[in-house]
C-alpha cells in the first residue's frame, strides 16, 4: 500500500500539493492552521495513492514528511 | 632573526604578520600602506597561503570576515578613507566575535584628503565607525619596532578576545625606515576549536550571525559583549611614561606624534621645567586610571595630536578637574616641529612659569 | 519502499519562516537533499545573506556564517581560501536573493565569478525585494508593479533589469551558470539536477558555479501560490529564459 505522512502543524495552506496529486487525495481539512486557513489532510480510504511523491516535491514546508510506494 | 635591519613601518607590519602565523591577507591598494600588500603578495604565494587582491576594501574586509570564521589568523590593511568602507563589516565581526587584524596606516581626511600622515582616525577607530554597541581594540605604534611588537599583540588579542583589533599607524610610520628586528612572537596560541566553522563533523552544526530577531537574546548578546569589553579594559591597558617620575607638566600624545613630543619634553627639561610624556599604546582600552593618577601631580596637561583634538576628550575624561587641559594640534602634513610645539606651549606655560 | 523523507541536512524540528507557498522552501529542500546525496554535510560551510534567505542557519543542519548584505561571495571566498591555506578542502556555497547577489553585492558576486573562485552561489530571483515588502529590485521586469514602481517599471525612471545568469556566464572563471524555476514537478526535478551539477563542479575544482532560481513571491505579487507559479510559467520565463548558459564540461 502506498501512502504519505503529512504533518499538519507544518502546513501553511498553500494547497500546491492538492493541485499535483494525480488522485486528488489531498483535500482541505476542517482544521485552521498557522496561516489562518484550513490545513490540508490526506484521505485515502480506497488505497488509491500511487506513492508518486509529487506532493512532497512541491510542498515548500516539508509538511509532507514521508512518502511510501508499494512495490 | 633577531638582528636589527633597516625596515619601513609597512614592511615591519607585513613581516611580523607572516612571522606570527598570519594565514590570510586580503587587501586593496591605497597610499600610504600599499607596501604591506605588495610585500605579502609574493611571500604568501610562496608559502601557499591565502592572498586575494580584492576588488574593493568592502570585499577585502568581508573576505577577512569569512576567513576569520575558520580560525585562521587573518589580516587586512588600508588607510583612512578606505577604512571607512570597512566599518560595516567591522561592526558585524564585533557582533560575530570574529578575530580580524585591521591595519590602518592613517592619511589625511576628511574624504579623500591626501596622502599626508595624520592622526585623524582616532575617533573612528576608538569609538567605532560602524553601527551599534561595539568596541574595537586599538593599538598605536610609535616606532618601527613597535609596528612589529604591536602586530604580534594585535593577532594575540584578536584571538584571545575573539574581536577585531585595529593597528592604528600613520603614513609617517608606514613610510619611514629605522632599525628594528623581527623578534620571535612572544604570545601563546589560542585554542579556537570550540567555535570555528570547519564542517559539522562529530559535533552539532555551528552558526555565526549578528541577526537576532529575539529582543531578549539580542540584549543578552550585547550585554555579554560589554562584559568582554570590561575585561579588556581591566586587563589590557598599555602605555609608556617618559620622564614622569617628578613631573610638573604632563604631555599626552600617541603614535608618531609622541616621538616629537619627547623632543619638547627634553627641551623644557634643559630649562628646568619638569615635563614628562604619557603615551597610550592602547587607544581602546584607554588608560584612564593611570593618566588620572599622573594628572594629580601636575597643574597642566598638554595634549598634542596630528589632528584637531580627538584623543583630547579621552584625556579630559581621565584628567577631570585634576589639572588644566590644553591642546596643540595640526590636522595633517608636516608633523608639528619642536619649534612649533615650543611656541604653542609657551602660551600655556607662561601662566605657571614667569621666565619662559 | 520509502521514496521521500525529511532530508538529513534539514535541522530537526525546524519550521521554515517563509510565506505560504514561497519557493524558498522548495529550494532549501533541494539543497538539503543534494548535500545528503553528495555526502558533504560534514564538510559544508553555508553562507547566508540578508533578505528572506537570512535565516538559512535555522533550517540547514550545516555550519553556517551570515554575510553582511551583498557580501556573501566575498565572505565565501574568505572561508574557502582560508581553509585551503590550512590544507582543508571544504564545500562552500552562498544562498542569496537577487537583491543581495545582483544589486548591492554585484561587485562581490561578479568578481568572485571573474576570479573563478571555487565556490557555488545560489540566487533566488523573485523579481523584488521580498523581505522589505516588495520594492523594485535589479530583476524587476519592465512593466512590473512594485511598491516603488507603482506604475510599473519603466525605462525612464528605473532602467533595465539584469539577467544575472547570462551575465555571470560571460565571466571566464565560471564553470557553470544556469537558470531554473520551481513552478512544476518537471522544473523542480530539473532544478535539482542543475544545482547538483553546480555543487559537483565545485567538488571537481572547476571554478565558480552559479544557479539562478526564478522564484515566486506570492505575498508581494499579491497572487495565490498557484497563480504566482502561473505567472512564472506564462510571463517571466519569456523574460528570464530557463537554460544553461555556461557549462565547461559541455561547451
Amino acid at each position: 500500500m502506498s501512502y504519505i505522512k503529512l504533518d499538519k502543524n507544518k502546513c501553511k495552506s498553500c494547497y500546491l500539493c492538492m493541485d499535483v496529486c494525480p488522485k486528488k487525495l489531498l483535500k482541505k481539512s476542517n482544521e485552521i492552521g498557522k496561516t489562518g486557513e484550513y490545513t490540508v489532510e490526506f484521505k485515502d480510504e480506497q488505497n488509491l495513492c500511487l506513492g508518486c511523491g509529487q506532493c512532497a516535491m512541491v510542498c515548500p514546508e516539508i509538511a509532507i514528511t514521508e512518502v511510501y510506494k508499494d512495490e | 632573526m633577531n638582528e636589527k635591519e633597516l625596515l619601513k613601518g609597512n614592511i615591519a607590519i607585513a613581516k611580523a604578520a607572516l612571522n606570527c602565523g598570519c594565514k590570510c591577507y586580503f587587501g586593496y591598494p591605497i597610499t600610504p600602506q600599499t607596501e604591506i600588500g605588495e610585500f605579502l603578495s609574493g611571500e604568501m604565494q610562496k608559502r601557499k597561503l591565502a592572498y586575494v587582491c580584492a576588488e574593493s576594501e568592502i570585499a577585502a574586509i568581508n573576505m577577512a570576515l569569512g576567513a576569520a570564521s575558520t580560525g585562521a589568523k587573518v589580516m587586512t590593511s588600508s588607510s583612512s578613507c578606505a577604512v571607512s568602507l570597512m566599518q560595516e563589516a567591522i561592526s558585524y565581526a564585533s557582533s560575530d566575535e570574529l578575530p580580524i587584524v585591521i591595519v590602518n596606516v592613517m592619511r589625511a581626511g576628511p574624504g579623500q584628503g591626501y596622502i599626508f600622515p595624520s592622526q585623524g582616525d582616532y575617533n573612528q577607530a576608538t569609538i567605532g565607525g560602524g553601527n551599534g554597541d561595539y568596541k574595537t581594540i586599538v593599538l598605536s605604534p610609535s616606532s618601527v619596532q613597535e609596528c612589529v611588537d604591536l602586530t604580534y599583540k594585535a593577532f594575540y588579542l584578536a584571538q584571545k578576545y575573539r574581536t577585531p583589533v585595529i593597528l592604528l599607524a600613520d603614513g609617517m610610520l608606514g613610510q619611514m625606515a629605522e632599525p628594528a628586528s623581527i623578534t620571535e612572537n612572544p604570545y601563546p596560541e589560542i585554542d579556537n576549536s570550540s567555535w570555528i566553522l570547519d564542517g559539522a563533523k562529530s559535533r552539532p552544526a555551528r552558526e555565526i550571525h549578528s541577526l537576532e530577531p529575539s529582543q531578549n537574546k539580542l540584549n543578552r548578546h550585547i550585554i555579554e559583549l560589554y562584559k568582554k569589553y570590561t575585561t579588556i579594559e581591566q586587563n589590557e591597558c598599555d602605555w609608556e611614561e617618559y620622564n614622569c617620575d617628578d613631573i610638573e607638566v604632563l604631555i599626552t600624545a600617541f603614535g608618531t606624534m609622541a616621538r616629537h613630543a619627547k623632543a619638547l619634553c627634553n627641551h623644557y627639561r634643559k630649562k628646568g621645567i619638569k615635563m614628562g610624556l604619557f603615551r597610550p599604546k592602547t587607544l581602546y582600552p584607554f588608560p584612564y586610571k593611570r593618566l588620572n593618577e599622573l594628572s594629580q601631580k601636575v597643574n597642566v596637561v598638554i595634549d598634542i595630536e596630528m589632528n584637531m583634538g580627538q584623543m583630547l576628550k579621552d584625556v579630559r575624561l581621565a584628567v577631570l578637574s585634576n589639572a588644566k587641559v590644553s591642546f596643540i594640534g595640526k590636522p595633517t602634513g608636516d608633523m608639528l616641529r619642536e619649534e612649533e610645539m615650543v611656541d604653542a606651549s609657551k602660551n600655556v606655560l607662561k601662566e605657571y612659569y614667569a621666565n619662559i | 519502499m520509502q521514496i521521500f523523507k525529511v532530508p538529513k541536512s534539514i535541522k530537526k524540528n525546524s519550521n521554515f519562516t517563509f510565506c505560504s507557498g514561497c519557493d524558498h522552501g522548495v529550494a532549501i529542500k533541494l539543497v538539503a537533499q543534494i548535500i545528503d546525496e553528495l555526502n558533504i554535510q560534514e564538510d559544508t560551510i553555508a553562507i547566508a545573506s540578508s533578505g528572506c534567505s537570512v535565516l538559512l542557519y535555522d533550517f540547514l543542519d550545516v555550519d553556517c556564517l551570515e554575510a553582511p548584505h551583498g557580501r556573501a561571495c566575498a565572505v565565501a571566498t574568505g572561508v574557502k581560501r582560508a581553509h585551503k591555506a590550512m590544507g582543508n578542502n571544504k564545500f562552500v556555497f552562498t544562498y542569496q536573493g537577487d537583491g543581495d547577489f545582483a544589486s548591492i553585492g554585484l561587485a562581490e558576486s561578479m568578481h568572485s565569478a571573474l576570479r573563478g573562485e571555487n565556490i557555488t552561489a545560489i540566487c533566488i530571483n523573485n523579481t523584488n525585494y521580498g523581505m522589505t515588502g516588495g520594492q523594485l529590485g535589479p530583476t524587476t521586469a519592465l512593466g512590473q508593479i512594485t511598491t516603488t514602481s507603482p506604475n510599473g517599471r519603466n525605462i525612464e525612471y528605473h532602467g533595465y533589469p539584469i539577467k544575472t545568469a547570462e551575465q555571470i556566464a560571460l565571466c571566464e572563471g565560471v564553470s557553470y551558470s544556469a537558470r531554473v524555476a520551481l513552478y512544476d514537478i518537471k522544473n523542480i526535478m530539473n532544478a535539482k539536477k542543475v544545482i547538483k551539477k553546480a555543487f559537483e563542479y565545485q567538488k571537481k575544482g572547476l571554478g565558480f558555479s552559479f544557479v539562478e532560481i526564478l522564484s515566486n513571491c506570492p505575498t508581494n505579487w499579491k497572487l495565490s501560490p498557484k497563480d504566482s507559479h502561473e505567472k512564472i510559467k506564462n510571463e517571466l520565463v519569456k523574460i528570464y529564459p530557463l537554460d544553461v548558459f555556461k557549462d565547461v564540461e559541455n561547451d
